[in-house]
């Protein structure tokens, strides 16, 4: 894209592109009412006091259903983050990657925190 | 980069600093800098989930932790980013959801209303799984 | 009454006095119905004939006349000077665009970028609904209308960051025209021009900073137009960039 005298095909945008929109999307409704449980509510004292208990917890993430979630909770928003961090790198500090290095990384990230999220999960 | 177009005229290159310089640019920037902040969430819920799986003593150090000043500063940066990236995303979503309405289209303001009221539906409902089911 | 002024300082270029750009003030007289453009016009026709601008319509419908007033593209028609008062007011070239003279800009990439979307309707047969004429329903014709307004004037492309840091991008103007065409239920170009949208310069190169949309006269809305294309190419996945191996 910088310095491309060629332009070129594009043949991994559009994936790129659907996971980062279906991630910012599930990023926007999900994550301010995680944070503020997990981050604010509990600390506050405002929870319930077997909220977030040891037992309740693991039964809870023990449902197909809720580890499912929280797979698309920690996945989609990963692919979110590298795609617009590619871009951050590139429009905002000028670090273009040459035959698409920094894409490779910041992609590769959200794969590695894939594969460790699946692997947690499947854990518990 | 312009040189190579090899076009008549005067061009300044563009300085590194363009999204610090009109108020556009760096609310643009600031909204861009939140999945720095997605990432950190992520991070920290796969650290609660590690917890988890690690046992009750693993998980109940965790919990204390969340009590720390540390990360209530950290979780309040998160949220605040996070609810920064929620209203400009929703509001976003306006102009690229085209939706239908017989023959005509609704208003873009009225498809980013829509998706408040979803946000704030879905919002309720994982809190009540989360808190008391 | 006492007759208002107002100081304009305008961007210079003349390569045959100077190699840089430089800034010459001037002092117009001005009343609620002066726009930046006849503030030009006056001080070409009474002060400086040698000041270079481009105009027509005067009545914000031909886009020839974006220019930088006070760091935003604006039309100079649509500029009035009295909101902008009491100034000074900067007036500049548009942005990101090469200065061939004061506020003249070279447009050719422009031009050469929406030749490329082919900004036509295409056809792949000749056959009509009736003789000499297709058929379009009122909700057929909104479909596309608004990104028909586009009046060629270039401020999305001065208020497009992209644009400004990579020129090869297409930028929203073309894209939204594109899109128009794309729309049309009379055209039938749409695989054409998605090999020219799915590009790494076409959509893609795009990060809905929104700003176009933001400084666009006539609210065609390139940014929609923008994101729209995208959620088109997404959806019809990688088979949409495979027109590209085939010479159109």
């Amino acid at each position: 894209m910088a310095g491309a005298s060629k332009p070129r095909p594009a043949r991994g945008e559009p994936l790129a592109w659907a996971l980062f929109a279906a991630g910012g999307t599930v990023a926007a409704l999900l994550l301010p009412v995680h944070a503020a449980i997990l981050g604010i509510a509990y600390a506050a004292g405002w929870l319930p006091s077997d909220a977030l208990s040891y037992e309740r917890i693991l039964d809870l993430v023990g449902h197909p259903i809720v580890k499912a979630y929280l797979g698309v909770l920690l996945v989609l928003p990963l692919f979110h983050w590298g795609h617009r961090f590619r871009f951050i790198l590139h429009h905002q500090f000028g670090i273009h990657g040459a035959r698409g290095v920094v894409a490779g990384l910041c992609y590769g990230i959200a794969l590695a925190g894939t594969a460790i999220a699946i692997f947690i999960l499947v854990r518990i | 980069m312009r040189e190579e177009l090899r076009r008549p005229g005067y061009l300044p290159p563009m300085p590194r600093t363009w999204w610090l310089r009109t108020g556009p640019y760096r609310r643009f920037a600031a909204r861009e800098f939140t999945s720095l902040f997605v990432l950190a969430f992520t991070i920290v819920l796969l650290l609660f989930l590690l917890a988890l799986s690690r046992g009750r003593d693993a998980y109940e150090s965790f919990l204390g932790w969340l009590d720390s000043a540390g990360a209530m500063a950290l979780f309040a940066a998160i949220l605040a980013a996070g609810l920064y990236h929620t209203i400009t995303w929703l509001r976003l979503s306006g102009h690229v959801q085209v939706v239908r309405l017989g023959h005509r289209t609704a208003p873009r303001d009225a498809v980013t209303a829509a998706m408040v009221a979803v946000w704030l539906v879905v919002s309720g409902a994982v809190a009540y799984v989360h808190i008391w089911a | 009454m006492a007759e208002r002024r107002i100081e304009l300082h305008v961007s210079r270029y003349r390569p045959d006095r100077a190699p840089t750009p430089y800034v010459e003030s001037y002092e117009v007289p001005y009343d609620d119905d002066t726009v930046v453009l006849d503030a030009l016009n006056a001080i070409k026709d009474e002060t400086d004939g040698s000041l270079s601008f481009r105009w027509s319509c005067r009545m914000g419908v031909c886009g020839s006349c974006g220019m930088m007033v006070n760091g935003e593209p604006r039309l100079s028609c649509a500029a009035f000077l009295r909101d902008l008062a009491p100034g000074p007011v900067t007036v500049a070239p548009l942005r990101y665009f090469p200065v061939v003279r004061d506020l003249v800009v070279d447009m050719e990439d422009f031009l050469e970028k929406l030749r490329e979307v082919r900004p036509w309707l295409i056809r792949e047969d000749e056959a009509r609904d009736e003789p000499g004429a297709h058929r379009q329903t009122p909700a057929q014709a909104d479909a596309y209308r608004q990104f028909s307004m586009c009046i060629n004037c270039m401020l999305c492309y001065s208020a497009c960051p992209v644009y400004g840091q990579d020129p090869e991008f297409i930028g929203p103007a073309a894209i939204a025209l594109a899109h128009r065409y794309d729309m049309d239920s009379r055209d039938q170009g749409r695989d054409e021009r998605r090999a020219v949208l799915g590009r790494d310069v076409g959509v893609w190169a795009c990060t809905f900073v929104g700003e176009c949309s933001e400084v666009c006269p006539k609210n065609v809305d390139p940014a929609a137009a923008i994101q729209r294309s995208k959620l088109d190419l997404a959806m019809r996945g990688w088979r949409a960039v495979w027109p590209l191996g085939r010479r159109p």
